[in-house]
């Protein structure tokens, strides 16, 4: 192993050899035992991990009873987690569908169904008109 | 002409008939107030959340919340806005709860994919809003000494970290922070192990020049 390919190696994984690739570790190793620019390298790479580790603090029981309330009390608002395959072909649709196409579905239907239905006959429309004039003439 | 006890008694004839219809649990199906919360794995919980149990909802918030705390806060860098997204993240799980499937993929690495997305959208979103708003990041230029002083090292470090792109500071916070293998990482945050290994390098190389008071 170079020393490059050591600092790709420093840079990608860290400086602890617990976290780098089983393969690499053998060479890496001989190269930090014959080299002190390597050591150099990892040692720079162990102030970074700690520099990283440190400045992450976890949250503050406070904090965490506060989002675990938080959570408690938005669940207990939430219906129950709705179960995977119950809504059928529709959820395997559900996706690809555009938004809205239920209410055109709908229209469409509702425009069909108003094509279907009977259409009065033209004399009863256009009847009206005439039998008032006759009434009218028999008075 | 009814008595008043008849009378009084009269409701309730349909709620007896609806409990008389309950189904009874199976012999061999357990209580929800009888399960051991704390002796159950992720899977188990996250199953009975998926039928309604609340209390098993809350063991598995008790048990996430705190490690997606801090990868929400590495990426954001904000303590408020790393509870309101690891709160989100623990909400998208109940509402996907019956849908998760543990032979797929872990609950652990779904939930940081959820938590790093959100955070990522948040630190994106803050970019786009007026500066007044942004908090202000400290002056990154190092003086001599700065590199021997934690304090300064920490708060260079911070202002470092404010500059990476939120990718990279979620690859930080998925490989090193919180110890995820390297395709565990890649899976959560929906890249290539090689992709993942380029955002770490990238990240890692502006941080030392930074800590070592150089531009990068």
């Amino acid at each position: 192993m170079r020393l490059d390919d050591f600092a790709r190696l420093l840079d990608t994984h860290g400086a602890e050899p617990a976290r780098w690739p089983p393969e690499a570790i053998p060479a890496a190793r001989a190269l930090l035992e014959r080299s002190a620019t390597a050591r150099g390298l990892q040692a720079e790479a162990r102030m970074l991990d700690a520099a990283l580790r440190d400045s992450l603090p976890g949250p503050s029981p406070e904090a965490l009873a506060r989002m675990r309330a938080h959570v408690g009390r938005a669940v207990a608002r939430m219906p129950v987690p709705p179960q995977a395959g119950r809504g059928g072909v529709l959820q395997w649709l559900r996706p690809w569908l555009p938004a809205g196409c239920g209410a055109l579905v709908t229209l469409a239907a509702c425009g069909f169904w108003l094509s279907r239905m009977p259409q009065p006959a033209p004399e009863e429309v256009l009847g009206a008109p005439r039998m008032l004039a006759m009434m009218e003439t028999a008075e | 002409m009814p008595n008043a006890l008849t009378l009084s008694l009269r409701p309730l004839v349909p709620w007896e008939a609806s409990i008389a219809k309950r189904s009874t649990p199976a012999p061999g199906a357990e209580a929800p107030l009888a399960r051991d919360l704390s002796a159950a794995e992720d899977a188990v919980l996250l199953g009975w959340a998926a039928e309604g149990d609340r209390r098993a909802f809350d063991a598995l918030a008790g048990r996430h919340l705190p490690l997606l705390y801090r990868v929400a806060l590495r990426v954001t860098g904000q303590p408020a806005e790393a509870e309101e997204v690891a709160q989100e993240a623990m909400l998208r799980l109940w509402q996907n709860a019956a849908r998760f499937d543990p032979g797929r993929a872990r609950l652990g690495t779904w939930l940081y994919r959820i938590t790093a997305n959100l955070a990522i959208d948040r630190v994106r979103r803050a970019r786009f809003q007026p500066l007044a708003t942004v908090a202000e990041a400290p002056d990154p230029a190092p003086g001599p000494e700065a590199t021997l002083d934690a304090r300064q090292r920490h708060a260079l470090l911070a202002a470092a970290l404010e500059e990476l792109p939120p990718r990279q500071r979620a690859a930080l916070a998925l490989a090193y922070d919180q110890g995820l293998s390297g395709a565990e990482a890649a899976a959560a945050l929906s890249v290539s192990t090689r992709a993942l290994e380029g955002l770490l390098r990238r990240a890692r190389r502006f941080l030392a020049a930074r800590l070592r008071g150089e531009e990068e």
